[in-house]
C-alpha cells in the first residue's frame, strides 16, 4: 500500500521539506477525517481535499508551492501550511469558504491527502502507515489520466469563474483537448500565484 | 572608484535550487533566468525584478510589487483569452529576501517558451536573401517572400489577439516575438534558406504591458512594431501591409486601431519612449 | 587661446573666460562670475523682470571678468553666448551684447546650446569620457548619450521640467528662493522622516512631472501646509534648531499628520527615483557603466547619493560637479564655444538669433571622434 504514497519532487523547495500525496477513490469515512479536522487532533494535519476539486498534478502542485512558500516566509494566511494548502487552491481570499469548496467534506468519495514534512519526525514510513490505518479506502496513482476520471471540471471551473473557457472533452482526445487542457490548467495555476495581489 | 562589481544574489526559494538558475539576461528592471518549473522535467524562466537599494524601501516595495503584478495579471488574462503568451506558474510579489541581510526581490515564474525570437529568424533570413537571393528562380523567390508574408501576418493576427483581450504590449519588436517551436512531427517546410517560420507565434516580456481597450496605446504598439521592423529587417519591411493585414482580419476593433494609426501620427514623446528602450541602432542613427 | 562665455537663459547670468593653452596643456578656468535675479518667496521670476536684471548687469560682469582672468581684450579669440533653450527675453539680451562685444571687437561669434554646455564643462571637470548624461534643472530633465556626433536625447520630460517642479513647490510652501529654491527644499527635507504616497509617473524612458505636483500642492493645501505663515515657523525653528530639534522628532511621533518637512522628502524621494530609474535604463542600453549628472537640480545630494548607489550596482560610477559648474554660469559656455570654434564652426550674424527651443540633439558635435 505505501508504493501510493508518493513523494512529491517540487524543484525550489528546501531538501528539508518533503511533500507526500496519495490519492484514494471510494472514501468510506470522509466524515470522520473531517471531524478529526474540525477537532483540531494534531494526528490528523494533513490537507485533505476534495479530489474532485483538483484538475490535474500542476493545479495541486501549484497550490502546495504557493502554501510552502508563504508558510517559508511566515506569510501564512489560515492556523499551519496543511490547511494553507486547501485554502490555495481556491482562487479567492476567503479560507472558511475555501476549506467548503476544496477541503474533504462528509459527502467526500474521493480524497487527496497532502502531508509536508515540516518536522524531522514526519517520515514517509510514517506517513504512509499513518494514513494507511486512517483512510478507508482504495488508494490509486495520482496521475492526470485517473485525476481526468475524478474532476468535476464543469464545478472547478465555476470556482474560479472561467465558465467562458473550452472543456477537455474526455475520450475525443487529439490537440483541440490538449490545447483546452493546457489552456484551463494554466489559467487555474495562474489564478492560485495571483490569489490576494 | 567603483566597488568590485557582485552579479545579482537570487531572491528565496531560487536561492535553494540546484542546478541554480541560469542568469540569460541582465536588464535595468529586470533579470531574467532559466530554471525549471515546478515540474523538474519542465524548464522555465524566471524574472527577478530586485530591490533598487537607491530607493526609499516603502516606494520600492510598492513600485516592485505593482509592477510584477501587473505583469502577472496581463499574462494570465491572456491567457484565459486564448492568446499565446507564456502562462504565469508561480509568483511572489513581497519580495523578500535570502538569507542575505537586507537584498530582497519579487519574482516571477513562467511558462519556457522553446523556439527562435522573430528577430532572429528574419535576419538570418535577410542575411540567406542578400547573400543568395541572385541565385533563386522567380517561383523560389516568389515562395520565400511569400514564408515570410505568411509569418508578418500571423504575427499581426496574434497581435490582434492580444489587444482585443484588452491588452497592450508597450514594448512590441520583433525580440519579443517567438516562435514555438512545434511539439508533434510537422513536415518541414521546403526552403533552401535553412530558415523556418513554423511555430506558433508567442508574445513575450509583458514588463511594460498594461491593460486598454484604447485605440491609442494599441497604435502605438503597432507603430513601434512598425519602426522596429523597418529599422532592423529592412527585406521584410516591405511586407508590413501582410502584418496590418492579419491584424485588420482578428478583430473588430482593429479597424479604429488602424485608422488611429494612419490618421494621427502617434504622439512623438509617446512613442520614442518606447522605441528608445528597443532599438539603440535606430534611434541613434534617426535624428528626432 | 581664449574664449568669452556669457549665458543668460535663465535667471542667472554667468560670464566665465577660458583658456585652452596652445601646448595642448588642460584647459583653465581663468574667471567664473555670476549675478542671479531672486524673486521674493512665493514668486516665481518674469522674463522681462530677468532681463532688464541681465541688461543692468552684463557691461559689469564682462569688465569683471576680464579683470579677474588678467586677460586684454586683443587676447580674446571668441565671444560665445547661449543662443537656447531657455526664457526669450533674457536669452535675447545677452545675445544682444554678445554681438554687440563681436562686432565692437571684432571676434568670432559662436552660439552655444545651453545643454551641450552643460555636458562638455561636466565631462572636462570631472574626466568621464563616454557617460551617459543626466541633465536635471528647472526649465530640462532630459537623459542624454552621445552617439555619432550627436547628444541624443533619450529620454526626457514630458510636461514639466523637474526642476521647476521642485520651484513650484517651493512657491507653494513659500519656501525662500535664496540662493535657490531647490537648495532649500533639499535642506527641509533633511528633517523629513514620513513618506507619503505620490504619483509615479515613469513612461519608457520619459517622465512626467506635472501630475506629482498638482498632486502635492493638493495635499499641502488639505493640510494647511502652505502659505506665509507656516514658512515664518519654520524659518523660527531653524534659527533655534539645537533646542528644537528633540521636540520635533516628539511632534512627529504624536501627530501623524506629514509635515512641510515630510512632503518635501516624499517629493525628493520620488522625482529623483524617475530620474535615476530612466538613467539606468539608459546604461542599460547603450552599455555605458558612467553616468554625469549636470544642470542645477544636479548639485542636490540626494540625487548625487541615489544615482551613486545605482551605478555601484552596476558596476560603475557617477560623476556629479559642484554648484559653481551645476548651476548655471558662462564657462560652461566658454568651453563648449570653445570645442567648436576650434573645429571651424561660427555663428554669422544673421544666424546669431535665440531660439527658446534648441534641442541638444540638433547640435552637430564635430569635436568628437565617432
Amino acid at each position: 500500500m505505501a508504493s501510493y504514497l508518493e513523494t512529491l519532487d517540487i524543484p525550489h523547495l528546501p531538501e528539508s521539506l518533503s511533500v507526500y500525496v496519495a490519492l484514494y477513490r471510494d472514501v468510506q469515512n470522509a466524515a470522520f477525517l473531517r471531524q478529526q479536522l474540525l477537532s483540531g487532533n494534531k494526528e490528523f494535519e494533513y490537507a485533505f481535499i476534495d479530489a474532485s476539486m483538483v484538475f490535474s498534478r500542476a493545479h495541486a502542485t501549484a497550490a502546495i508551492f504557493r502554501a510552502i512558500n508563504d508558510y517559508k516566509n511566515d506569510r501564512l494566511k489560515s492556523h499551519n501550511v496543511h490547511s494553507e494548502i486547501v485554502f490555495s487552491l481556491n482562487p479567492a481570499n476567503n479560507i472558511a469558504d475555501s476549506f467548503r469548496k476544496f477541503g474533504v467534506a462528509d459527502s467526500t468519495k474521493d480524497l487527496l491527502a497532502v502531508k509536508v514534512s515540516v518536522s524531522p519526525e514526519i517520515t514517509r514510513d510514517s506517513v504512509a502507515a499513518h494514513l494507511e490505518a486512517s483512510v478507508q479506502g482504495t488508494p490509486v496513482t495520482f496521475d492526470d489520466q485517473t485525476i481526468s476520471e475524478i474532476s468535476d471540471v464543469t464545478r472547478i471551473k465555476k470556482m474560479f469563474k472561467l465558465g467562458a473557457l473550452p472543456s477537455p472533452g474526455d475520450k475525443t482526445g487529439g490537440t483541440q483537448n490538449t490545447n483546452a487542457k493546457r489552456q484551463l490548467e494554466m489559467s487555474l495555476v495562474g489564478a492560485i500565484a495571483l490569489r490576494g495581489s | 572608484m567603483a566597488d568590485e562589481y557582485k552579479p545579482p544574489a537570487l531572491p528565496a526559494p531560487f536561492n535553494n535550487t540546484n542546478p541554480a538558475p541560469e542568469l540569460l539576461t541582465q536588464g535595468a528592471e529586470g533579470h531574467l533566468y532559466k530554471t525549471f518549473s515546478l515540474d523538474p522535467s519542465i524548464p522555465a524562466a524566471l524574472k527577478v525584478r530586485p530591490s533598487k537599494p537607491y530607493r526609499h524601501p516603502i516606494l520600492d516595495r510598492r513600485l516592485t510589487r505593482q509592477r510584477i503584478i501587473q505583469e502577472a495579471r496581463c499574462l494570465t488574462k491572456l491567457i484565459r483569452e486564448g492568446v499565446s503568451v507564456p502562462a504565469v506558474l508561480a509568483l511572489d510579489w513581497e519580495g523578500q529576501g535570502g538569507d542575505e541581510a537586507g537584498w530582497g526581490g519579487a519574482w516571477l515564474m513562467m511558462e519556457w517558451i522553446d523556439g527562435p525570437v522573430v528577430r532572429v529568424v528574419l535576419e538570418q533570413w535577410e542575411a540567406w536573401m542578400k547573400k543568395n537571393a541572385s541565385s533563386l528562380d522567380v517561383a523560389q523567390l516568389e515562395q520565400e517572400n511569400a514564408r515570410v508574408k505568411a509569418l508578418l501576418r500571423r504575427i499581426g493576427k496574434t497581435i490582434g489577439g492580444l489587444h482585443k483581450a484588452g491588452v497592450v504590449h508597450g514594448d512590441l519588436t520583433t525580440s519579443n516575438i517567438m516562435l514555438r517551436l512545434p511539439t508533434e512531427d510537422i513536415e518541414a517546410e521546403t526552403t533552401p534558406t535553412g530558415v523556418s517560420t513554423q511555430g506558433e507565434v508567442v508574445l513575450i516580456d509583458f514588463g511594460l504591458a498594461s491593460q486598454s481597450a484604447q485605440d491609442e496605446d494599441r497604435a502605438v504598439d503597432l507603430y513601434v512594431l512598425e519602426r522596429a521592423i523597418g529599422s532592423t529587417h529592412p527585406r521584410s519591411e516591405p511586407f508590413m501591409e501582410e502584418l496590418v493585414h492579419g491584424y485588420r482580419e482578428s478583430h473588430r476593433g482593429a479597424t479604429s486601431t488602424l485608422k488611429r494609426l494612419e490618421d494621427n501620427p502617434v504622439p512623438l514623446s509617446n512613442a520614442y519612449s518606447h522605441m528608445d528602450r528597443i532599438d539603440l541602432n535606430w534611434i541613434l542613427k534617426t535624428p528626432r | 587661446m581664449i574664449a568669452i562665455g556669457m549665458e543668460g537663459s535663465a535667471n542667472k547670468i554667468g560670464i566665465g573666460i577660458m583658456s585652452h593653452p596652445k601646448d595642448g596643456s588642460p584647459p583653465q578656468v581663468l574667471a567664473n562670475i555670476r549675478h542671479t535675479y531672486v524673486s521674493p518667496p512665493g514668486e516665481g521670476f518674469l522674463p522681462k523682470d530677468v532681463a532688464r536684471h541681465h541688461r543692468t548687469w552684463v557691461v559689469n560682469l564682462v569688465k569683471g571678468a576680464l579683470k579677474e582672468a588678467r586677460v586684454s581684450v586683443e587676447e580674446v579669440d571668441c565671444i560665445c553666448f547661449t543662443q537656447g533653450p531657455g526664457m526669450g527675453a533674457p536669452l535675447q539680451a545677452v545675445a544682444l551684447a554678445a554681438r554687440m562685444l563681436s562686432l565692437l571687437w571684432g571676434k568670432a561669434l559662436i552660439g552655444v546650446n545651453h545643454c551641450v554646455g552643460h555636458i562638455e564643462m561636466g565631462r572636462l571637470i570631472t574626466g568621464a569620457t563616454n557617460p551617459v548624461v543626466l541633465y536635471v534643472s528647472g526649465g530640462n530633465t532630459q537623459v542624454i548619450a552621445y552617439s555619432s556626433q550627436r547628444y541624443r536625447i533619450f529620454g526626457e520630460t514630458l510636461d514639466i521640467a523637474v526642476g521647476n517642479c521642485l520651484d513650484r513647490f517651493a512657491r507653494t510652501l513659500h519656501i525662500s528662493n535664496d540662493p535657490f529654491p531647490g537648495y532649500n527644499i533639499e535642506q527641509l527635507a533633511k528633517q523629513g522622516k514620513q513618506l507619503v504616497d505620490l504619483p509615479y509617473v515613469v513612461k519608457g524612458m520619459d517622465v512626467s512631472f506635472s501630475g506629482i505636483l498638482a498632486a502635492i500642492d493638493s495635499l499641502a493645501a488639505t493640510l494647511g501646509l502652505g502659505g506665509e505663515e507656516r514658512a515664518r515657523e519654520d524659518a523660527e525653528k531653524a534659527s533655534n534648531v539645537e533646542q528644537t530639534s528633540q521636540d520635533q522628532v516628539q511632534d512627529f511621533d504624536s501627530d501623524n499628520k506629514p509635515t512641510r518637512a515630510d512632503l518635501c522628502f516624499s517629493l525628493q524621494e520620488t522625482v529623483y527615483s524617475m530620474l535615476v530609474e530612466i538613467t539606468e535604463r539608459a546604461m542599460a542600453h547603450v552599455g555605458s557603466k558612467q553616468v554625469l549628472i549636470v544642470g542645477g537640480v544636479g548639485s542636490n545630494e540626494r540625487l548625487q547619493e541615489m544615482m551613486g548607489i545605482m551605478a555601484r550596482d552596476r558596476g560603475g560610477s557617477v560623476y556629479a560637479t559642484d554648484e559653481r559648474f551645476c548651476i548655471d554660469n558662462g564657462i560652461m559656455i566658454a568651453q563648449a564655444g570653445m570645442l567648436a570654434y576650434q573645429s571651424g564652426f561660427r555663428t554669422a550674424l544673421q544666424d546669431s538669433s535665440c531660439t527658446q527651443r534648441f534641442r541638444t540633439d540638433e547640435v552637430h558635435v564635430k569635436w568628437r571622434e565617432d
